[in-house]
């Protein structure tokens, strides 16, 4: 079993279309996530009896296999589609997002809030222009570890019939002769690089987020 | 969808579906079987050396890179890799590349969670056994340890759920398990099939997290109980989201 | 603004969704350089193809000649398996797809085909008319599931037939799909053809068809645990790249496998003749040797589709 780069160069096409496939997955259950759990701390926010049922309901869903999952979905959205994956693969997002925008909004200091209600803002404009911006990085943590998981979890949709990187690891990989290890390995490669990325990017976007912070650690 | 649920019932009464290579108590087995060799594995490797890496301090950085290689590497990949080594060996075949995919898993949450629990071992604690003459070892397994335990603890319930959710993906490199149900019926689209076994794939896994939490809470020495200790959430297929928060 | 910037994040999360929308197919190297005046009234096509390789390859070609003739064609290729191509087909997602006579009769039409290939066609043509689906001329070249052994056990057992091997079965050990046991062409179609006594038998599973599964024979010899049978397609060039002994069918289980390709009625009609023609042309090539060569050029020497079309149609004159 050898590695061969020129196959990876010469199949670059192929590898292409599934990367993106798998950045297309990946950011939809991400960002359908993100708009949920929102919604759902915002409701915990102003109703704090449903952290532990939402919490609780999410924590479950976290806890089923996710081949299990698209199989329990598939009789309501269908066989191998991309509704079934999509909804188990936000599922899985909800958990940490949900967790994480909670604690963030928690975090807020009472100070800024009372500022921010001395200034005579709105609860909007309060939550949009106060609290959002100060729960940002451990918000964007949240958002960190659910992309970097999803990631891993797109590679399996690969078994019910959708392409991303998975396909490249597993059927690619043990349907091209000796250049399977190679078609498994790039996949692997891919996916980690793309959550690194990822993290990477989302930890830049964490930072930019509070220049406070880092003005305060420049003048100690 | 009544008339769908009332197939699975069906489905789950038909004999044809206890019995046979395929039948559901020779996966089950299977599942239960592989996911505790490898659970046995990951301990015994990861535990030692998570152990020893926090119980001396030094090595953090090769956590660091542990821990988030093993976040990121997807789980299917690991067994895909495990399944092409091994092929030419002539090992590829049965359950050999999943178990040694499935140590190689979780070994990540036990030595974080060993090497975070220690670390948040108070120090006077290990100062004051150390003054009453306690060696390394005894440091270790009297004081640091026992304080130590809901978080090693839980770096064991996140491997175990890791590993028994993940188990179910051996079908795809030929390694059977509950997931072979789930796999063959997107093979063959028969839906019933798929519905069915993946809803006892979902009870074995949450079976095995509330089994565990369960084990982690009734272990802990009685004096901690009232502690909170680092929040862990359950882990799911391939990724370390149970451990505790490095420093 | 503070404000600015939480919205700056859902736009940034928003264009990357966008951004990455819809993965186009590769693009076809092959310009048509006709300039036919009918391009204008030739219908688009999208041709998809089934989940490996070779349903990919052959798609590809009749891609490529499509084009060359006049057509524009987009490619859906590796859609999954039939319970996603079938309905793909009937919907019109695709217009087209190669598929293979017997086991599209028998798995998703529960016909009964036979190695009569007449038979088999003219009852697929028949169910397929319901679907508004037709099927042109077929391949001369099949491609059925077979099982190979490694040459040693060939020798040792003097093994050459797939009736041999049913002599021997229970002493193997088999490699086959995880859904042999219900495939009728596998398990079910070995008892009925052979008179092996399937759910006896020592059994592996691993992806049949596979280099994987290949590969697990050759190296079966050389320890305790590893498959003695595999359960593989009669064109896959591991067999050759590996020295193992494929089993001739003299039972007849495998039916008829020819590949066809499988067009919506609607876009026959609206493409007239040129379609058929020009696939038939490339069709009536397509022997099982060819089909084996496209494997060789995929799996041994690592081409893409596209390149292994095109050298292909070159080589072959279209």
């Amino acid at each position: 079993m050898r590695i061969d780069l020129e196959w990876v160069l010469e199949n670059l096409d192929r590898i292409g279309e599934l990367l993106l496939e798998h950045v297309y997955l990946t950011a939809l259950a991400v960002g359908i996530g993100l708009v949920i759990s929102f919604a759902f701390a915002l409701l915990i926010r102003d109703r704090p009896r449903w952290y532990g049922p939402i919490i609780g309901g999410t924590g479950i869903l976290y806890a089923i296999p996710s081949l299990a999952l698209f199989a329990l979905l598939t009789p309501i959205t269908g066989l191998g589609t991309v509704l079934t994956a999509e909804i188990a693969l936000v599922s899985y997002t909800l958990l940490i997002l949900t967790r994480n925008i909670v604690e963030g909004l928690r975090a807020v200091p009472g100070d800024a809030i009372e500022a921010a209600a001395g200034m005579g803002y709105t609860r909007v404009q309060r939550l949009l222009r106060v609290e959002l911006p100060l729960a940002m990085p451990i918000i964007v943590a949240g958002i960190r570890i659910a992309t970097v998981s999803t990631v891993g979890l797109v590679t399996v949709t690969a078994l019910i019939g959708l392409g991303g990187l998975g396909y490249l690891i597993v059927t690619i990989g043990t349907q091209r002769g000796s250049f399977g290890l190679t078609a498994t390995l790039t996949g692997i490669t891919l996916a980690v690089g793309l959550a690194a990325l990822a993290d990477l990017a989302l930890l830049a976007l964490q930072r930019a987020f509070t220049p406070w912070a880092r003005r305060r650690t420049a003048t100690q | 969808m009544i008339e769908f649920l009332g197939e699975v019932a069906a489905w789950f009464a038909d004999p044809g579906t206890w019995s046979g290579r395929d039948g559901i108590p020779t996966r089950l087995w299977e599942h239960l079987w592989i996911s505790g060799i490898s659970l046995a594995g990951s301990i015994a490797i990861g535990l030692p050396l998570g152990l020893a890496i926090g119980h001396t301090g030094r090595g953090a950085g090769a956590v660091v890179a542990i821990a988030n290689v093993g976040r990121a590497v997807p789980s299917l990949g690991l067994m895909g890799l495990a399944f092409l080594l091994l092929l030419p060996l002539g090992l590829g075949v049965g359950p050999l590349p999943t178990i040694v995919a499935l140590i190689a898993l979780g070994i990540p949450p036990i030595v974080v969670n060993a090497y975070v629990g220690l670390r948040e071992v108070d120090r006077d604690l290990v100062e004051a056994a150390r003054g009453m003459g306690m060696r390394g070892r005894e440091v270790l397994g009297r004081v640091e340890v026992p304080i130590a335990l809901p978080v090693i603890l839980a770096g064991v319930r996140t491997t175990a759920v890791q590993i028994v959710a993940t188990a179910t993906l051996a079908a795809a490199i030929g390694g059977g398990t509950l997931g072979q149900l789930i796999y063959i019926g997107f093979n063959v689209g028969d839906q019933v099939r798929i519905f069915g076994a993946a809803l006892i794939v979902a009870a074995l896994s949450i079976g095995t997290e509330l089994g565990f939490a369960w084990i982690q809470g009734a272990a802990a020495s009685p004096g901690l109980r009232g502690r909170a200790y680092v929040p862990v959430e359950p882990a799911q297929v391939g990724r370390g989201g149970g451990e505790a928060t490095l420093p | 603004m503070r404000t600015n910037r939480t919205f700056v994040l859902g736009a940034a999360v928003l264009a990357l969704v966008v951004s990455a929308c819809t993965p186009g197919e590769g693009d076809s190297p092959a310009a048509s350089a006709g300039g036919e005046s009918q391009a204008a009234d030739l219908p688009s096509l999208t041709i998809g193809s089934a989940g490996f390789w070779e349903s990919a390859v052959v798609a590809e070609i009749y891609a490529q000649a499509l084009e060359d003739a006049g057509f524009t064609v987009e490619r859906d290729l590796e859609l999954g398996a039939r319970d996603v191509t079938h309905p793909a087909l009937v919907d019109g997602q695709i217009d087209l797809m190669p598929e293979y006579i017997g086991g599209y009769l028998a798995v998703t039409y529960g016909g009964e085909p036979t190695p009569d290939i007449e038979e088999s066609l003219t009852a697929l043509r028949t169910e397929l008319e319901a679907d508004g689906l037709v099927a042109f001329e077929p391949t001369p070249g099949t491609d059925a599931d077979g099982f190979a052994v490694r040459q040693e056990t060939a020798d040792d057992l003097g093994l050459a037939t797939m009736t041999d091997l049913a002599e021997v079965a229970g002493d193997l050990t088999w490699g086959v799909a995880q859904e042999c046991a219900e495939n009728p062409n596998c398990g079910p179609g070995l008892e009925r053809v052979y008179g092996i006594d399937f759910a006896s038998l020592d059994v592996e599973t691993l992806a049949a068809c596979s280099t994987a599964i290949a590969e697990a024979l050759n190296a079966g010899g050389s320890t305790e645990d590893g498959i003695d049978v595999a359960q593989v397609c009669t064109t896959q060039p591991e067999i050759a790249g590996f020295n193992l002994v494929l089993l001739e069918d003299d039972g007849g289980l495998a039916p008829a496998q020819n590949i066809v390709p499988v067009v919506r009625q609607e876009i026959a009609d609206e493409a007239g003749d040129l379609l058929e023609t020009t696939l038939n042309a490339v069709s009536v090539l397509l022997t099982t040797e060819e089909l084996t060569n496209l494997g060789a050029a995929v799996i041994l020497n690592g081409e893409s589709y596209e390149d292994a079309a095109a050298q292909w149609l070159e080589d072959n004159g279209l």
